[in-house]
């Protein structure tokens, strides 16, 4: 970092970057939230599913993110784990709609959670309950029961109920997350 | 000539024929009548179905269907015009139905019956190629890439090869009640999945148990594949009206764990076993010519080596040379220990009357010891009297006078008054004494 960006940082004229990694099933709406979350004249109309992960970037008012959208099908799954070191902030993303697959949801959250490289780390997690606009999904609080979330002691989580398409929801879960990733950092 | 079809039909009829012969002859008539304007049709059930691709191996090819009937009739029907493409005559019922291949190019249709049999039909066959014998009724046929792999009611699974070749056998716990094909394209594993009439579903991966599912109930009905979104779920009904569904976790693998009774894997591993010497051999021969010879010299010299000990401990006994008396009179037990590093040593004697109510009186102790190397406070002296089985610890201080790291040996004896020869005696090794090197 040279000089100018140092005193560009210090008058909060450059934001702090954080590197998050965006994770979750298949179709559970990663990409389409984190579309959701750039600025509109950036935003794609046509997600499709994501192969292997792509990176994307946004701010919010303190913070620039940059997103390690990574693609949630099966065969791509193994790629998560090279990124867990990079990570300073997990968003996990639960197609509360998905009820025949939470238990998949689930076995995937507990390897992450159980990987040496997250264990031991207190990393802040977001979780998005996404789809609620769908008419049977599961409220958050059913899916923090189903995910057994009350047993992650050792780190910071929180969910949140979204709809991506419309994009609510979201801007409460990147507050949260904000206001973690300010507190770890200081 | 309806006598001779009744006792013995050569002739398939249908089942109107087949009411009539069973009618009392002043029914017959009317019987016909009835239905003499309708033209006679031999009717028949279907038993199993499959489909065969028609010219093309991909996913979603056009295919023909393929019907077994009651009859022991195989059907190939032509997927556009529902024409019967291929007829083939089969000697019993066909309850199980597997087919590969492409109709236009080659195919191979195998087929488990019910009188117990396999046959196995290949393009341009009109009769079965191949037959197995199962030894009882088939329960489940499953192929595995080129393997059929088949379940019996005598809860048995069996593994031929496409020409009849059977390969294995595994015993199962329970009767089969349904059998499936699990083909994880993704993995590379294939194995058959059977379930059982105690609610387990056993997973085999060629002839080794890899997993066991218990549900609830017993499972009627079994299907592995992609369900939605996941490649590898497997569906089971079961008995009471239940549906499971499993899916299969990502990290999962299939281990051969022995959990297959037959021989242990150690028995199969070579050990590295060296040649057999000449000398060995040559050892061996000798051994086995004068087995009798070598076990009699071999006896005498233990019935030897037997006396040889013998007549020492009676002389020890003897001359009381030994650290306990059985002599009725006096029975005594001593030992000793030494203490201390030197160059001056304590010695304790634990004195104890083994016999069960005589006191021992009038006993004597004296040391015998080289008084160059050692002195003693007191050489000789007089026991008190020794309760029965009480230990008497006496103590005395033995004085190490070399300092030339030299030991020797202390005599010990026991000795009464009156009697010439010792009771007891007792050799003490001494140690060498380090006081004057620490010193
Ligand atoms: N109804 C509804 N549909 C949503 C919502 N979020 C996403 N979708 C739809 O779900 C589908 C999958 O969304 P993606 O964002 O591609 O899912 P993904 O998690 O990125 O999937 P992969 O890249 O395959 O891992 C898309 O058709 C979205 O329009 C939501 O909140 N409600
Ligand atoms: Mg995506």
């Amino acid at each position: 970092m040279g000089l100018f960006d140092k005193l560009a940082g210090w008058l909060g004229l450059k934001k702090k970057e954080v590197h998050v990694l965006c994770l979750g099933l298949d179709n559970s709406g990663k990409t389409t939230i984190i579309n959701r979350l750039k600025p509109s004249n950036a935003q794609v109309q046509d997600i499709v599913p994501t192969i292997g992960f792509s990176i994307e970037n946004f701010k919010t008012s303190g913070l620039s993110f940059t997103v390690f959208d990574m693609s949630g099908q099966g065969r791509y799954r193994n790629l998560w784990e090279h990124y867990f070191k990079e990570g300073q902030a997990i968003i996990f993303v639960i197609d509360s709609s998905d009820k025949l697959r939470m238990v998949v949801a689930k076995e995937e959250l507990d390897t992450l959670l159980n990987h040496p490289d997250i264990k031991h780390k207190r990393i802040p997690i977001l979780f998005f309950a996404n789809k609620m606009d769908i008419r049977d999904a599961l409220s958050s609080v059913k899916v923090s029961q189903l995910l057994c979330l009350e047993n992650i002691k050792d780190k910071a989580w929180y969910i949140c109920a979204s709809d991506a398409v419309k994009g609510e929801g979201l801007q409460e879960g990147v507050d949260w997350l904000q206001d973690q990733i300010k507190a770890m950092k200081t | 000539m309806l006598e001779s079809l009744r006792d013995k039909s050569e002739v398939a009829l249908s089942v109107k024929s087949l009411r009539y012969l069973l009618l009392d002859p002043n029914e017959m008539e009317g019987y016909v009548s009835l239905y003499k304007m309708q033209p006679i049709k031999r009717q028949t059930i279907i038993t199993c179905m499959a489909t065969l691709k028609k010219n093309m191996a991909d996913e979603d090819a056009v295919c023909c269907l393929v019907i077994g009937t009651e009859s022991g009739d195989m059907y190939i029907l032509d997927p556009e015009a529902f024409t019967v493409q291929a007829k083939m005559a089969l000697p019993s019922v066909p309850v199980y139905l597997d087919v590969t291949g492409q109709y236009d190019v080659e195919f191979r249709i195998t087929v488990a019956c019910r009188n117990g049999n396999i046959y196995i039909l290949r393009r341009e066959s009109r009769r079965p190629r191949y037959c197995v014998e199962l030894g009882s009724q088939p329960v489940g046929l499953v192929r595995v890439n080129k393997n059929m792999v088949v379940g019996c009611a005598q809860d048995t699974l069996h593994c031929y090869t496409q020409k009849g070749k059977k390969l294995w056998t595994v015993f199962l716990p329970a009767a089969i009640t349904t059998m499936a094909g699990m083909d994880h394209a993704a993995k590379g594993f294939q194995a058959v999945m059977v379930a059982m009439a105690n609610s387990q579903v056993h997973v085999y991966r060629d002839k080794h148990l890899v997993n066991i599912i218990l549900a609830q109930d017993v499972v009627t009905s079994l299907c592995f594949g992609r369900y939605g979104r996941e490649d590898g779920t497997l569906i089971m009904t079961t008995k009471g009206g239940g549906l499971l569904i499993k899916i299969l976790k990502r990290t999962a693998v299939f281990e051969e764990k022995d959990m297959s009774p037959g021989p242990p894997l150690a028995q199969s591993i070579r050990l590295n076993i060296p040649k057999k010497t000449k000398l060995y051999v040559d050892q061996t021969l000798r051994e086995r010519e004068s087995a009798v010879a070598m076990h009699r010299t071999f006896q005498t010299d233990l019935y030897r080596l037997r006396l040889m000990a013998t007549r020492a401990y009676a002389r020890v006994l003897e001359a009381n040379l030994a650290p306990f008396s059985s002599s009725l009179s006096e029975p005594l037990k001593m030992n000793a220990v030494v203490q201390g590093i030197g160059p001056c040593f304590k010695l304790t004697l634990n004195l104890q009357n083994t016999s069960a109510n005589q006191p021992s009186i009038n006993l004597l102790i004296s040391f015998m010891y080289d008084e160059n190397l050692y002195s003693m406070e007191r050489g000789f002296f007089k026991l008190p009297m020794l309760v029965p089985g009480l230990n008497y610890p006496i103590q005395t201080v033995v004085d190490c006078r070399s300092d030339k790291g030299v030991a020797d040996t202390i005599k010990v004896f026991v000795l009464q008054v009156g009697r010439s020869s010792p009771l007891l005696t007792a050799h003490i090794n001494m140690p060498v004494s380090e006081g004057l090197v620490v010193a």
